[in-house]
Formats: structure tokens, sequence, C-alpha cells
């Protein structure tokens, strides 16, 4: 599948066409509002998620595979970053703190 | 008494007939290519099924649709099969649909979210419009090949064309009709193409169900349209059947709209009910025809449910799905499925597993058909498994089969609520919904109405119905179905992820938003959210979608599919509604002439249309809490049935006081009865004649009348209904 396994071309150039990046704290809040604001978490505030707080599964947000996919689409439509389907986004979706750094570990790579 | 399948037609990618079908499905051949219909964009798989036989253009000359054409073709080969003319027999019509015309559609419901449209663009997608609607297909066809004593437009996601012929089955037993054309039918469009794309849901190398390397479904189009009729009609007028349909039922997950649960709980009580509804177990069954759409949830959890039902003699029942054929045709799905089943009895033929060549290890339990086989089928299963966890199957056997009659169970009232901008109502305060004034067009939910988490992904249509819901089944029975009528669908969302679609491309479609476009989708949400397992589905029927959803879920009761369903309606303040449809389908300056329009006027003239949703439980006669009984219910193509007269004080209450409405009720035995209307209280929309149901049970409920009628017409359908106080308990 084109630019399914193999995103880095793209994402330098969709990057280009986006935005600068914002240091970790800027883009884990920025990514916090994404989440309230796209997945419809309205009995929560962006400050009640943790950085380092479970996205997936009982205990943390309690989102579903349904939410990850958005969340893929969502960090790709704001930041021109593909994340990897399969087992190596498990430790990506993992938290906001490891999805910012997956973020800016990409678009630093430019 | 027997009912019996005596005419079959199909087109799919394999064929422009079922035997055409059938036999390219024996020879193992799959009908999968790339898409040539319209340009994907970037996708994950540009495999489809696609009807190549069908022009692209088909159903633009007529303004009908891609999916009217499929349904028409269908529905010719199984008329012509079952030598029957509907104009000549009682016929009914029931045809199941999830993207209707779209294809037709979708590319012009851009423009219109425009703030300032240029006017030809704008005359250009409304003249498209009127086959938008789920009842799109249906009333085309109707006009085509009708009139038709009954006409129904369902929807229950993919296992919408099994749902579909369950209904009619039951219109036979129930004696409503003397033979139905039944099944489903769905294009293929931009819509689902780039929404299964964006659920990671397609296999870029064609579906392979039940193998190790399998990615996800093909997306499918075609349609099947079956003829039933009870036994002894066919043979009275020497029509040959060609099986028999001896049980069904349909059950819900209650689990994720998306993602199936993982133990196939709900598959295995569908079966086993069905199963159970034609008396027999689940060793007498010989061949299952799965739903095996080959995404990485379904084959596994599919296989569970079946080893559930079948125990140690799982690896002795063959099992094939056509999926990886035929691709995954959604609403037609479930019927095309059933007729291949219907035609490997009647020539005792197992048809194979297109596709699979490396059997999953979670799969492996199944004796899976890798290629045709003769062996005689005495009984078969179909099942289909849909959006919202509405999971359905059905039971066909042998053309001689018996059955044994069943009775027919008398109906009772349990509860009613309606959702208005005034407020929530709920048992006796619902009596007096027609004293209150609209202070706005918008309901505001009460804080803590709804679970703010659990309701996060409630469409605007599934937020009201849920909390109509609540209150009508209070206590909720998790047993309990719900059938919810909604005459536009969610055309907002379906517009925005268009929008999405033409400015950003398929890859920036959000996942999210797919599934809650799906017309079924409320009733998936509700059922999910209140925790309802039993059957769950929507109809559709213009402005009389809440008579036409009380219908289905009386039909349902009656005939022992169900125990408790609530039914109703449920309408949102949608802007493309506002806007744009009230313009084609009322009275605007785009009216236009609709198959089976007599110049209906729309919602009455100077009412706002606003929101709302009303339910009312209903329930077998038996069950402990009737407030109302339900004495009759009509439901008509043609000329207005007369009504058994009234008792004193009686009262008729219907949604909107249109002419029509007026002037069935000034013929009838009810004339001099005083007359309710609710719209001026709720606002003129699609679901007050839900809300003038829920009035009439309360206003009997409360004793403020011996027995309430509620009649509502539109397009030429109408439907009325007779409450009374329940009979004493013994």
């Amino acid at each position: 599948m084109a630019g399914l396994g193999k995103p880095r071309l793209s994402v330098v150039i969709r990057y280009l066409a986006v935005s600068t990046p914002p240091n970790q704290a800027e883009l884990r809040a920025q990514l916090k509002s994404l989440l309230v604001s796209e997945l419809n978490l309205a009995g929560r505030s962006p400050e009640d998620i943790g950085d380092d707080m479970l996205l997936f599964g009982e205990g943390g947000v309690g989102l579903d595979s349904l939410d990850a996919l958005q969340i893929a689409m969502l960090v790709e439509e704001k930041f021109g970053v593909r994340i990897p389907e399969g087992d190596e986004a498990r430790p990506i979706f993992r938290s906001v703190s490891t999805l910012g750094t997956f973020i800016e570990r990409e678009t630093s790579a430019k | 008494m027997t009912i019996v399948v005596t005419g079959l037609g199909a087109i799919t990618a394999l064929g422009d007939t079922l035997r055409e079908t059938f036999d390219r499905v024996v020879e193992g051949e799959r009908g999968f290519g790339n898409i040539t219909l319209f340009d994907p964009g970037d996708v994950r798989a540009r495999v489809v099924a696609q009807v190549r036989s069908l022009p692209e253009a088909a159903g633009d000359e007529n303004g009908s649709s891609r999916t009217t054409e499929l349904a028409l073709r269908a529905a010719r080969e199984a008329l012509a099969d079952a030598r029957l003319d509907p104009r000549q027999v009682r016929t009914g019509l029931l045809l199941a649909g999830s993207t209707a015309g779209l294809f037709q559609t979708e590319m012009e419901l851009v423009p219109l979210l425009s703030p300032s449209p240029d006017t030809a663009r704008v005359d250009a997608a409304l003249a498209r419009m009127p086959s938008h609607l789920l009842t799109g297909p249906t009333d085309y066809v109707a006009a085509e090949l009708g009139p038709f004593a009954r006409v129904r437009s369902l929807s229950s996601a993919c296992s919408s064309g099994v749902n579909a012929i369950a209904i009619a089955a039951e219109w036979l037993e129930l004696g409503l009709v003397d033979a139905v054309v039944c099944g489903g039918a769905d294009a293929l469009c931009r819509v689902t193409l780039s929404g299964f794309n964006a659920l990671a849901a397609v296999d870029p190398q064609g579906a392979r169900p039940f193998d190790r390397r399998r990615k996800g479904l093909t997306l499918g189009e075609g349609a099947a349209l079956l003829v039933l009729e009870r036994a002894a009609d066919a043979a009275a007028r020497g029509q040959r059947a060609i099986c028999s349909v001896l049980g069904w039922a349909a059950r819900s997950e209650a689990h994720h709209i998306t993602n199936p649960e993982a133990t196939g709980d709900a598959p295995y009580r569908a079966m086993k009910a069905a199963l159970d509804r034609a008396g027999l177990a689940p060793a007498d069954v010989d061949y299952v025809n799965a739903h095996g759409t080959g995404t990485p949830l379904n084959d596994p959890m599919e296989t569970r449910a079946l080893v559930r039902l079948f125990g140690d003699d799982v690896g002795k029942v063959p099992v094939s799905t056509q999926k990886g054929m035929l691709g995954h045709t959604l609403a037609a799905a479930g019927a095309i499925e059933t007729a291949i089943t219907a035609l490997a009895i009647e020539r005792g033929i197992l048809p194979p597993t297109g596709g699979l060549e490396e059997i999953d290890p979670d799969c492996a339990p199944l004796r899976h058909v890798l290629r045709a086989t003769p062996q005689a089928i005495r009984v078969a299963l179909s099942s289909s498994f849909g959006f919202g966890g509405m999971d359905a199957a059905v039971v066909l056997g042998a053309a001689d089969a018996q059955t044994k009659p069943r009775r027919v169970r008398g109906v009772v009232v349990t509860g009613v609520a309606a959702v208005t901008p005034a407020g929530i109502f709920a048992g006796d305060a619902v009596a007096d919904l027609a004293a209150t004034t609209l202070p706005a067009t918008r309901v505001t939910t009460p804080e803590g109405a709804l679970d703010a988490d659990r309701a996060r992904r409630l469409d605007p249509v599934a937020r009201l119905a849920t909390l109509a819901c609540a209150r009508a089944l209070d206590p909720v029975d998790a047993n309990a179905g719900i059938v919810l009528g909604n005459a536009f669908g969610l055309i907002d969302a379906t517009a925005e992820l268009m929008k999405r679609f033409v400015e950003k491309g398929a890859r920036m479609v959000r996942p999210a938003d797919f599934p809650g476009l799906v017309p079924s989708s409320p009733a998936g949400h509700v059922s999910i959210y209140l925790g309802l397992r039993g059957p769950a589905m929507i109809v559709a029927d213009h402005g009389v979608s809440g008579e036409c959803a009380f219908t289905q879920a009386h039909e349902m009761v009656a005939a022992g599919d169900a125990d408790r369903v609530c039914a109703g309606a449920s309408e949102d303040k949608s802007p493309m509604i506002e806007r744009w449809l009230t313009e084609i389908f009322g009275e605007g300056r785009y009216r236009r002439a609709l198959p089976g329009d007599d110049a209906v006027p729309g919602p009455e003239e100077g009412l706002p249309r606003a929101e709302g949703a009303a339910f009312v439980a209903l329930a077998a006669e038996d069950t402990p809490g009737a407030i109302a009984r339900v004495e009759s219910v009509h439901a008509w193509t043609d000329a207005v049935p007369a009504l058994a007269p009234p008792p004193s004080g009686a009262v008729v209450v219907v949604g909107m006081l249109t002419a029509e409405v007026a002037a069935a009720l000034d013929g009838s035995t009810w004339r001099d009865c005083p007359r309710i209307a609710l719209a001026p209280a709720t606002g003129a929309h699609e679901a007050t004649g839900a809300m003038a149901i829920a009035v009439a049970a309360a206003k009997v409920a409360r004793g403020d009348a011996p027995a309430a009628l509620f009649l509502g017409i539109a397009r030429g359908r109408g439907y009325a209904g007779v409450l009374c106080p329940p009979r004493a308990q013994p």
C-alpha cells in the first residue's frame, strides 16, 4: 500500500506546508485540546488529561480503537505526520507525551 | 402455516441475475477489480466488487439512483421467477438499504453547505435529492412495479437484508398481505468507500474471509429481492416453492458502534432464537452462510458464536461466505446471501468461501467450504451482523418443510415519553402535550440527563431518542428492542464528510464521523447507550415515520419476534433539512413531483420546524404494567380503510392536521370525535406522528378517553391505530 508503510517522504512534504514545530509543552497542550474537542470528550477539560495518563483501556482516558483512528487522522491533518499502523503504533498511542514525542521527532527529521 | 420462497432475483459483481451469480460463485470466481465508478482518491484499497454491467449513469436519466436501478433489476427478476403480478395479488414491498441514492447525491451535498450557493448548483442538487432518502429506492420501485398493498423502507446497517426478509415473513404470518417482495439494495459510493477506508476496515488485496492474512472487507454493490408467500397460497396458484423460511430473529450487541463484541454473544442469541422460532435444534443445521466479512475482528468473533451454537458438532457443519467473491454489499448482503442459500438448498450444492486459502487458527474450528460441494441441505442458517451491533439470522428449509401455526399476540403500551423544546415529558404528563407552548425550536438537554462520556458519540437524532426511550421504558429492560422512525437520515453529517472528501481528500475523512451517518446509526446508539439487546432498526416513511415505526414494532411484538420494543421517531434541528429539504419535500419553490406524490402538503403552513422525539414502549399483552392496549393498527397505500366506530367520548390525536388527514377523518366513523393536533405545540416535523401516538396512549391511560385514534398520511401512505384501556389483569 502506497503511503502506509513508508510515510517519510510525504511527511516531509506535508510538514513544510503545515506549521513550525511547537515546543513539547505547547504541543501536549494542543494535543489535549484536540482530544477533547475532536473526540467530543464533553465531560472533560484538556487539563483533566495528564501528560502520561494512559489514553486507552481502563483507568486512563478510556479511549478505544475508533478514537485511535481519529487521532491518527488528526495528527496527520494538523502536523503532517503519519502514525504507522499495527503494533508499531501501540507505544506511540500510549499517552499524550508519547504522541508528542513522536510528532516532534518526525517533524524535526525534515 | 409455512412460508415459502417462490421467486429470487439478484444483481451482483458476478452476474446480472441470481442464477448467473450462483453459477460463478460455484466456480469459485471473485468479482473484484479496481473501481471505475468514480475516483476514490488516496485510499488503502481501490479494489471493489462493482457491478460492471450497470452503466455509470444508471438512474441519472429518470432522476432515480444507482441503488434504485439495482433494486429494480433484482425485483423484476424475482417477480418473473415467482410469476407474480403485484397488481393482481395483495403484495407488500419491503426494501432495506443504507446508501439509498447517495452515489447520485453525495457530490451535490457540498454546494448545499455553502452560505451562498450558486442557483444553478442548487437546482441541480435539489433535483437529485428525492433519491437521497432511505425511502428513495422504495418509492421508485413501488412506482415502477406497484402499486403495492404495504410498503416499508428499513435499515439495520449490514443486517438490513435479513431483517427485510424476517419482517416480510411476519407480514405473511400476520395475514397483512398475500405475497411480499423483500430484500436489500446498495450501490457503491464515495461516502462508504472513504468511510470504510477511514476505519481501516478494507483489505488492499481483496477480502479473504477466515484467512490468516485477512486485512478487512471489500466493498461491493448489488441487490437481491425475494418473493415470499404462504405455502398454501403458492400451491393454490400452482407456483413451485424454492425453499421455505422457517425462522428468523434479530438481537443487538449493545456494545460499540463499529467494533463487534468479541464473544459473539448477540450473533449467538440471534441464531439460537431463529432456530428456536423454527422449532429446530442446532444439530438440524446442514449449512451456515456466514456473515464472514474478512475483517480482523468479525471472523474470530463469528467463529466463537458458531462454536457456542454447535458445541462439539461445530466441525461437522459446513460454513461459507461469499463476501470474498461479491464483496460486502451492506444492506443488500443479507438478502443476496439468503438468496444464494435458497438456491443452494434447491440445487443441493454447498457454495464455497472465495478468497480463503490459509485458514486462520482462530477460525479453524469451523468446517470451511473451500470449493463447491454437492450435498443435500434440509436446513440452512444465514446470518448478518451490522454496525451498532445489530445482528440478524434467518433459517431456511427444504421446499416441503412444515411449520406449526403461531398465535398472534395482543400488544399493550407500558410507557410513553416525549422530548420537545418545551421539556421532557413521561407518563401522564404526555397527555397534556398539546397544551404546551413552543419556547424555542431546539431541545435543551438538562444537565446530567445523559452521561457525557457514554453519550459522546451520539448524533442529535440519537440523543433525543435516547432521552425519550429511557423514560418510555423506565425501567430499561435489557431484552427490549427499538424501532426508530427517521425521515431524512443524518444528512448534515453526510454533507460534512463529503466536504472533507472534496476539499481534503479521502485520507482526511474523519473515521469517527462515518459510522454515525449510517441511517441505522441512531437506533444502534440508543441500543448501546441504554443496553437494549433486542431487535434494533430504523424505518423511514417521510412525514409519517413515527406512525411507521409504531406499526413495525407492533408487528414484531404481535408476531412474537420481540417481547418488548420501544417505538417512536426522532428528528433533529437540521440546517440541511430546514434550508433545503423542506423546499422539496414541503411546499417550497423547489417542490418536485415525487413517485406516489399526489400533491400532499408538507408541514403545516406557518408552523416552525422544531426538533423532538417521542416513544411508546410496546409489549406482549400479558406483560405487567400495561397502561393502554393496541386495539387495531392499519397501514395503507390507497384508500383509507374502514375504521370500527368509536365509543362515546373517544378522541382523535394526530401529529399534523393536514388537509388530507382532515379529509380522511371526515370520511370515517370518527368524524365527530374531538381532534387534537400536536404540531402547534411541538413544532412541525416528521416525528409528530410519534408524539400523537404517545399522547393517544397517555390520554387513554389517564382515563381522559375510552379510546384514542391516531392517523397520519404522507405521500399516499397512511397509518392509523386505536388505543384503548388495558384489560384488567387476571
